[in-house]
């Protein structure tokens, strides 16, 4: 048992770090581009840095996430919850409402389409783009 | 008469020492109804300036009464404890009563030019201020013979027998006069049991904050004050009794008798008057039952007020304080904490005392257990007590905010343990007036994510539970154990109470 519950841990442990290890990867080339936009160099701390504070934040929204779908006697997250989340900053905010609102219109146009072509009987032909997108926002 | 002792050096003592030296002595037998009389008249009549006065016209009518009532009234105070004559009687009281006196009731003048008229009515005449007191003082008195131990009696004896040898001019029995020594003593014993230092019983401490009332003190005022409330025992005995008693601002109880918090008060709710949920709190909390403490302890909770030392338990926001061990204490520390000179050597005093009961503050955001009272528990005060009349009109929203917020920056300059610059606390109070806007901003919007207009207590929970305050292993309802007074948790949690009713509800 105890055994069991150690694997079961360390799989565990060792997942994290892959994830770690995923971030850290990705925040260093997003840290590359900046560089070479602001014709200054990162040091490797600070990406690591970086990374590790990414990688905690993103463990506290999730919380959070769950915390506000719960508050809203909700079972899935939903975009409200990820706009709550994102009240703080202002910036990140708008930007988040924009998609969001973008989103949604998308949805709207697919449903109406939907029922335009449930005739037809061919729903994927004339979007192929949108569908990116609506993977993308899964 | 009256012009003859100026107030200054007349006290009763004297005045009854002048008066036994030039009364003639008399031993006519007299009702006991007018020695009682006569004996509470010449206690309740303290330093006032017609006690010379009042003790010649008594010992005149008293003695023009005796003779037409004597007869009467000697079958009717044959079974009483008799031959007490009026030299005998201010002997007694010279010996037995305190020092400095207890009673010093306004309306003395009253009860005594009625006693004169009215001799054989006893109760009737004496004031009416005293109303409640003399009817204790009576049957007490009569009883006290046979209730005193015999060792009592054979003291007071000794002593009487030696104060008459001293004065030599009294032939009265030992016994009467033992009884005469252990009545006045016991009715001595009475006044000061009647005295109203009662311990101020558990108050309802305001919940919410309230800007501390910002008075220069007046140490004149402050020691009449302190005199006025030992000696106004019949209205602190009436106002007990009440559960819920009018409020204290605007009435003229000498009980809540530090008339410095009606005013304070009166501020605070003006100040209160303009603020959010968190004055509603406060403000209601005024209402409750009327004990000082209460009310203090709601003054404290906005203006530092040392409340904890009345508080029992530790929970530290609800005015926690419990009993108010003395009324002199109290006012010390309010008119401490409404210094204005030094605001860090006033906040230290009195929050020293606070500090167990605000450590709550400290720790957890203070702002989430002031939220939690304010949405809560605003409506179970309004059901349970009267709105308060607001003196003014609803101030600019500014002021109450920065007003509200220098309580909590002198708790953060006594947690400081250093002096603070004044621009240092400036910044403070920026700082958490940035942050109680910020919490509530919060609170708003996560009612709103749950699609209500009403802030609840889930959102506190939700608030808590992001700063980090709630856990997995903490809940809410621990953390409200752990650290509110009594009267907040009977808000939060849900208890039983009499009459089958559970409250809060569910």
């Amino acid at each position: 048992m105890e055994e069991e519950a150690e694997t079961e841990e360390q799989q565990r442990f060792s997942y994290q770090q892959r994830l770690k290890a995923a971030v850290h990867y990705t925040v260093g080339c997003l840290c590359e581009e900046v560089a070479l936009d602001k014709e200054m160099q990162f040091s490797k701390q600070t990406i690591a840095a970086i990374s590790e504070l990414t990688f905690r934040q993103c463990e506290n929204f999730a919380k959070d996430l769950e915390m506000f779908a719960r508050h809203a006697k909700r079972t899935t997250i939903n975009t409200e919850d990820v706009k709550l989340l994102a009240r703080r900053s202002n910036s990140l905010l708008k930007y988040i409402t924009d998609k969001s609102e973008e989103i949604a219109q998308i949805n709207l146009e697919r449903k109406a389409q939907k029922k335009k072509k449930s005739g037809d009987g061919s729903k994927n032909s004339k979007q192929p783009a949108e569908a990116g997108v609506v993977e993308s926002e899964n | 008469m009256a012009d003859d002792n100026p107030d200054s050096d007349s006290t009763p003592r004297t005045l009854l020492r002048r008066v036994l030296d030039t009364a003639d002595p008399r031993t006519p037998r007299r009702p006991r109804s007018a020695r009682a009389g006569a004996r509470r008249a010449l206690l309740e009549t303290a330093s006032s300036r017609r006690l010379s006065g009042q003790t010649r016209t008594i010992a005149r009518g008293r003695s023009h009464g005796a003779r037409s009532i004597g007869r009467s009234a000697h079958i009717q105070a044959s079974g009483h404890l008799e031959e007490q004559t009026p030299r005998t009687l201010l002997k007694n009281i010279l010996l037995t009563a305190p020092e400095s006196s207890i009673l010093m009731p306004e309306s003395v003048v009253k009860p005594v030019p009625a006693r004169q008229v009215v001799q054989p009515s006893r109760q009737e005449s004496s004031c009416g201020s005293l109303e409640l007191q003399l009817p204790e003082l009576e049957p007490p008195t009569t009883l006290a013979p046979g209730l005193l131990a015999p060792g009592r009696r054979k003291q007071r004896l000794r002593l009487s027998m030696f104060q008459q040898g001293v004065d030599q001019g009294l032939s009265l029995s030992q016994e009467p006069q033992g009884n005469a020594d252990a009545s006045s003593l016991t009715r001595s014993l009475n006044l000061t049991f009647a005295t109203p230092l009662q311990p101020q019983s558990v108050q309802r401490p305001g919940l919410a904050r309230r800007p501390p009332a910002r008075r220069a003190v007046d140490v004149g005022a402050f020691l009449r004050d302190l005199r006025d409330t030992s000696l106004a025992p019949p209205n602190i005995v009436l106002e007990d009794t009440q559960p819920f008693s009018q409020p204290m601002v605007g009435s003229p109880h000498v009980y809540h008798s530090l008339p410095c918090t009606p005013h304070t008060g009166a501020e605070d709710a003006e100040q209160a008057a303009g603020r959010k949920t968190q004055s509603s709190g406060p403000g209601l909390q005024k209402n409750s039952p009327g004990k000082p403490a209460q009310f203090l302890a709601g003054e404290a909770e906005e203006g530092d007020a040392f409340a904890l030392g009345f508080l029992s338990t530790s929970s530290g926001v609800s005015g926690e304080d419990e009993v108010e061990p003395l009324h002199g204490g109290v006012e010390e520390a309010e008119k401490k904490m409404e210094e204005e000179a030094s605001p860090e050597s006033a906040s230290s005093t009195p929050e020293s005392l606070q500090a167990r009961r605000h450590h709550q503050f400290i720790e957890p955001a203070p702002a989430p257990g002031a939220a939690v009272l304010s949405s809560e528990p605003a409506e179970p005060l309004l059901v349970r007590h009267p709105p308060r009349p607001r003196t003014t009109g609803p101030r600019p929203r500014q002021d109450p905010h920065k007003a509200g917020l220098s309580h909590y920056v002198k708790l953060f300059s006594f947690y400081a343990k250093m002096p603070m610059e004044r621009k240092a606390l400036e910044m403070v109070e920026k700082c958490l007036d940035k942050y109680f806007q910020h919490l509530c901003d919060d609170l708003e919007v996560f009612a709103a994510h749950a699609g209500r207009k009403t802030v609840k207590p889930e959102d506190l929970e939700l608030l808590m539970r992001r700063q980090g305050l709630v856990t997995d292993q903490v809940s809410l309802h621990v953390l409200v154990e752990r650290h509110l007074p009594l009267e907040y948790r009977q808000l939060l949690i849900p208890c039983a109470y009499s009459g089958n009713s559970v409250f809060p509800a569910q």
